[in-house]
């Protein structure tokens, strides 16, 4: 079944783009059903799974190379949170993508990333992990630079060069735990460490792969940069996937398996505090409406380390609960974007204004979202925000969660911006609502977005369950 | 019974899914099912009044529990909430007929108080943050339906109110883990240690901006101008006064011991007064009907927080009481503004005169409720504002004075207001001016009558209503009945004279009731600073979005600076270094050859020093 989740959108990415020779249509569903696939599999798991049993799967290879996949609550919430938000974008793209060429390159690449994040997911042994890691930078160097002008390529080069630097020094990191322990595989690794924190060093070295990835100050600017990519894709990557692998490698080997000196539970806050403050200041001034969407999400990101390096259960239930109703409603905004950029075919806000009369759908959609990214009730967003106030409050770190109120507060500021300078106003250039499809997948996320906060105690049983097991197993 | 404290929230909140669903074209269909649910509000309300229910589930882990609680205090909010929302919505069925975004309007009102109800039963901190902070949601939106400058005041509203409420999100954090529980009613810290003084002030900020107090107050006498008028009387007037005051209440009486001798207590006296004084200046300079009473909005819960910080019973009783009678006299001023608004067409006082005579029954309305604000007896605002002023001269004389001085300027504005408005010559152009119609009558009597018994038979409202909510701390004390401080009452009808007389000599010298007041607007020294506050510098808002683009502009530049390291001078110093490697491989063949066997020295040379 494991194996199930991560090969079929693997393998399956692979045929979609010999499907598309002979049906379009045929093929976009059967891409909506690869990322569905690992969805439904991961929703039959969740019964066992929740009850407290981890189900591994182990193929060992000499020298520590094993193939061993495990799946855990913490594992299964990412799982399922990544491959929903997917599945929405998926269909988005019916509409989206139809008017460019490449097709069946861009469905393969998607369906192939959602694979290989399923397999970073699932991973229980670091090199494999470090192989599906690189395997999402490959493919989103891809994704960016689809539509191949000189600087679409030039930004898609400057986000892999990051990623892929952080990821080598990780790989140092890697290897100098293999050195340490004699294994990759993490529960080994976890035995022979016993309670002995990693050494500093090498959490440093990880800690650089995992904040390039997560797109973290300073490591921070490709991701605004890479806005240049087709709208679902920055929302794929920017919002819902791809910076919250680094965020998942955060959880899964800081918190869940090995311990880590005292200093860093100081250091990582920090480095999130001036991470939000610094993108919320420039989601500011920007203004392209995909760069702001996209500081956006650093200065989020920055909540959600601040919330999983508290280390208690509070803040790691807020965190994950934060990366879910952030994922939702920040690939919602990506989504409107999108469609307001197609439709008046700019991204420069102070050339837009007044579109709730033409777009009231998309309007209404991203002051949702808009809600739930600030933190306001029924939203999910209010939830998540609170317990990481909470969890960072049970650690005594007043001063960090004052640094963060004035981030949720400069939140608040450039998201009415940006709202008050697209939607309101005069009308500057006029573009129609987007095509039903699209419509309808951003108004999925809005209204998961306000489910989410009205049916809090599922989504936040389930991440209180996997703090649990995290902090306990 | 728990089942009638879910119906209070849930009711309203599916009569506002109904409303909006409805198809545009039954008109009908809008106003009729919000006139009844509140009604069955008002109903459910009356019903519970006078019981202790408590309604618990777990719900979400971490303490976040859905229980609610309905003890005397929230009870008899909720019983004022329920009035003041019926009679609201039977005035907007008449006064928003023909508007636009009529269906939205009254599903924002029923969600208001289907919110507001959420947040007086909650008993978990988290649920009662939960309603509150939702209910930006619904002045959001019935903000924006107002005018064309309306989305930019709602978004002010959302922005001040909202940074108030994320203010409130960290004080019950921290209050969280101060006491072990979320629950209202099983909290109760002593304000000893800084950390419990800094969850209080948090909560505080959260309550006195909800009920409207300065600094939070510049989005109010905006969204008097661009939001429709029902909504000034159903929120800043009404619904949120009575929740932000509820709270302040609830945290300084019963979650924090707060103590008279404590600086929190001054600190709340200090911005009370403030709060009087400035915003009452701002008042009697306006010359807009509805900014005016916008004004005195904020002005009245400076005597609110001033009672209830004096931590004295009988300055909680009279904050208390007078957080009941505003509600009643600033929302029916509000109906007065609007009749004069809908039939004159105009708010704008330069414009309007002499309307008693074509509104008789709008003006006798006014003059009650005017009365009222200014505290002259026998109304009821006299009976709660005496009860202040008592316990502010406890605390200390100069707060006493301050409060009567703004006692002194409310009357002087109201005096301006009625007479430019009613009084006088009427505008040619309003000869046709006709009464307001029954449904807007019928609520401006209701509250006026009400001013007037509240006034004369105040015991009933103070042994049933304030009194039981301080319970053991009265010791047996009734403060019912006429004041028993004559002293102070000569004062205030000597202070109430003046106001009288100033108005005379003001108008006299100027000719006109609305400049009755222009000597003191031009004073020197006072002119500059009215010149400064109509500029706005003294907005909190706008100064600090001036402030924060600036920061955001050197954060800017930072962020830009990060950029061009990665983008720039890695680039670069990579192609240097490359550059350099790249001049080495010339192509010629001695070179070659040197540089190999350089290298195999230095390999010969490391073995050899290993062994």
């Amino acid at each position: 079944m494991l194996l199930a989740i991560i090969f079929i959108p693997i393998l399956g990415a692979f045929a979609l783009p010999i499907l598309g020779r002979f049906s379009l249509r045929l093929r976009n569903w059967l891409a909506l059903i690869l990322i569905l696939a690992p969805f439904v599999l991961s929703l039959l798991l969740a019964s066992a799974i929740l009850s407290g049993k981890t189900i591994n799967i182990t193929q060992l290879i000499p020298l520590g190379f094993n193939l061993s996949f495990s799946a855990d609550i913490l594992a299964l919430f990412m799982a399922l949170v990544s491959s929903l938000i997917s599945a929405v974008i998926i269909l988005y793209s019916f509409g989206y993508i139809s008017h460019y060429s490449n097709q069946n390159e861009y469905y393969c690449l998607v369906v192939l990333f959602l694979g290989s994040m399923m397999g970073i997911i699932f991973s229980q042994n670091l090199i494999l992990l470090y192989i599906f890691w690189e395997m999402t930078a490959i493919v989103s160097w891809r994704l960016i630079g689809f539509f191949r002008g000189k600087q679409d390529i030039l930004r898609a080069d400057k986000a892999f060069l990051i990623t892929a630097c952080g990821a080598l020094l990780m790989l140092i990191g890697f290897i100098s735990i293999y050195q340490l322990t004699g294994s990759f595989d993490i529960p080994v690794i976890k035995e022979s460490l016993k309670s002995n924190p990693l050494p500093n060093f090498i959490v440093a070295l990880i800690l650089v792969g995992i904040l390039s990835k997560s797109a973290t100050l300073p490591l921070h600017t490709w991701l605004p940069d890479a806005g240049v990519a087709p709208s679902p894709v920055t929302a794929l990557l920017h919002a819902a996937v791809l910076v919250k692998i680094g965020v998942y490698v955060f959880a899964r080997l800081f918190v869940a398996s090995f311990g880590i000196a005292e200093i860093w539970h100081t250091i990582v806050p920090v480095i999130a505090a001036f991470s939000t403050i610094i993108a919320a200041g420039a989601a500011l001034i920007e203004t392209d409406f995909k760069r702001i969407v996209a500081y956006s999400t650093i200065s989020q990101i920055g909540f959600i380390f601040f919330a999983l390096a508290t280390n208690n259960i509070i803040g790691i239930a807020g965190g994950l609960l934060f990366i879910l109703m952030h994922g939702l409603a920040k690939a919602g905004l990506f989504l409107c974007a999108g469609i307001v950029e197609q439709n008046t075919s700019t991204k420069d806000i102070t050339q837009l204004g007044g579109l709730i009369k033409t777009m009231p759908f998309t309007a209404v959609a991203f002051l949702f979202c808009a809600f739930s990214v600030m933190g306001i009730p029924p939203f999910g967003g209010f939830f998540s925000k609170y317990l990481v106030f909470a969890g960072s409050v049970e650690n005594k770190q007043f001063f960090i969660s004052l640094v963060f109120l004035a981030g949720a507060v400069m939140t608040m500021l450039y998201l009415f911006r940006l709202f008050n300078m697209v939607f309101l106003g005069e009308v500057k250039i006029s573009g129609k609502e987007g095509s039903r499809t699209m419509i309808i997948a951003v108004m999925i996320l809005a209204i998961l977005s306000l489910a989410g906060g009205i049916l809090i105690n599922y989504p936040l049983g389930f991440a209180e369950k996997a703090a649990q097991q995290m902090l306990g197993g | 019974m728990e089942q009638h404290l879910l119906l209070l929230i849930l009711l309203p909140l599916a009569g506002a899914v109904l409303i909006l669903s409805a198809p545009q074209r039954m008109r009908f269909f809008k106003a009729a099912p919000a006139l009844v649910i509140t009604l069955v509000n008002m109903a459910i309300a009356i019903i519970v009044f006078k019981k202790n229910i408590i309604v618990n589930f777990p719900w979400a882990g971490f303490g976040i529990d859905l229980s609610f609680r309905l003890d005397h205090f929230s009870a008899f909010i909720i019983a004022a909430v329920a009035c003041f929302s019926f009679l609201v919505t039977l005035y907007s069925s008449v006064f928003m007929r023909l508007k636009p975004g009529l269906k939205q309007f009254y599903a924002y009102l029923l969600i208001n108080l289907s919110f507001t109800n959420g947040a007086l039963l909650a008993d978990n901190l988290i649920i009662l943050l939960f309603f509150w902070e939702g209910l930006l949601l619904g002045l959001f939106g019935m903000i924006a339906l107002g005018n064309k400058n309306s989305w930019q005041t709602a978004i002010k509203a959302f922005i001040i109110v909202g940074i108030a409420d994320l203010c409130m999100l960290l004080g019950i954090a921290i209050t969280g883990h101060l006491s072990g529980t979320l629950a209202i009613s099983k909290i109760n810290l002593p304000l000893a240690s800084p950390l419990a003084i800094f969850a209080f002030i948090m909560l505080m900020i959260g309550a006195i901006s909800k009920a409207g107090s300065m600094p939070f107050h510049t989005w109010i006498p905006d969204a008097a101008v661009d939001a429709p008028l029902p909504f000034m009387a159903f929120l800043p007037a009404s619904l949120e006064k009575l929740l932000g005051i509820y709270f302040l209440g609830r945290i300084s009486l019963s979650m924090f011991q707060l103590k008279a001798e404590s600086g929190l207590s001054i600190a709340l006296m200090v911005i009370g007064v403030t709060t009087i004084i400035c915003a009452v200046m701002m008042a009697l300079i306006q010359k807009n009907y509805k900014k005016l009473l916008a004004y005195h909005a904020v002005s009245q819960v400076g005597y609110m927080i001033l009672g209830i910080g004096t931590c004295l019973p009988v300055g909680i009783v009279g904050g208390l009481f007078h957080m009941l009678n505003n509600a009643m006299y600033k929302s029916c001023l509000f109906f007065t503004g609007g009749a004069v608004e809908k039939e004159a067409g105009t708010a704008n006082l330069e414009e309007l005169g002499g309307l008693s005579s074509k509104m008789p029954i709008t003006f006798f309305c006014f003059v009650i409720a005017a009365l009222s604000i200014s505290g002259v007896p026998p109304f009821n605002g006299f009976f709660s504002k005496e009860l202040i002023y008592d316990a502010a001269l406890e605390r200390g004389a100069i707060f006493y004075f301050l409060a009567v001085l703004g006692s002194f300027f409310t009357a002087a504005s109201f005096l301006k207001l009625g007479h430019a408005a009613y009084l006088g010559k009427l505008n040619p152009v309003h000869q046709r001016v006709k009464e307001a119609p029954l449904a807007m009558l019928i609520p401006m009597i209701t509250i006026a009558l009400a001013c007037v018994l509240f006034g004369l038979f105040n015991s009933w409202p103070l042994d049933n209503l304030i009194q039981p909510v301080l319970g053991q701390r009265l010791e047996g004390i009734s403060f019912s009945g006429f004041p028993a401080n004559t002293k102070l009452i000569v004062i205030t009808i000597v202070v109430l004279i003046f106001a009288l007389l100033n108005h005379i000599f003001g108008s006299k010298i100027y000719g006109s009731g609305l400049k009755a007041a222009d000597y003191i607007h031009y004073a020197p020294g006072l002119v500059n600073i009215y010149a400064w506050a109509e500029k706005g510098y003294f907005d909190p808002y706008r100064v600090g979005m001036k402030f924060i683009v600036v920061v955001a502009k050197v954060i800017f530049l930072f962020d830009r600076g990060i950029d061009w390291l990665s983008s720039s001078l890695f680039v670069n110093l990579s192609y240097g270094l490359t550059g350099q490697i790249r001049k080495v491989h010339t192509g010629n063949y001695a070179h070659y050859l040197s540089w190999s066997l350089l290298g195999m020295f230095l390999i010969a040379m490391f073995l050899l020093y290993k062994h």
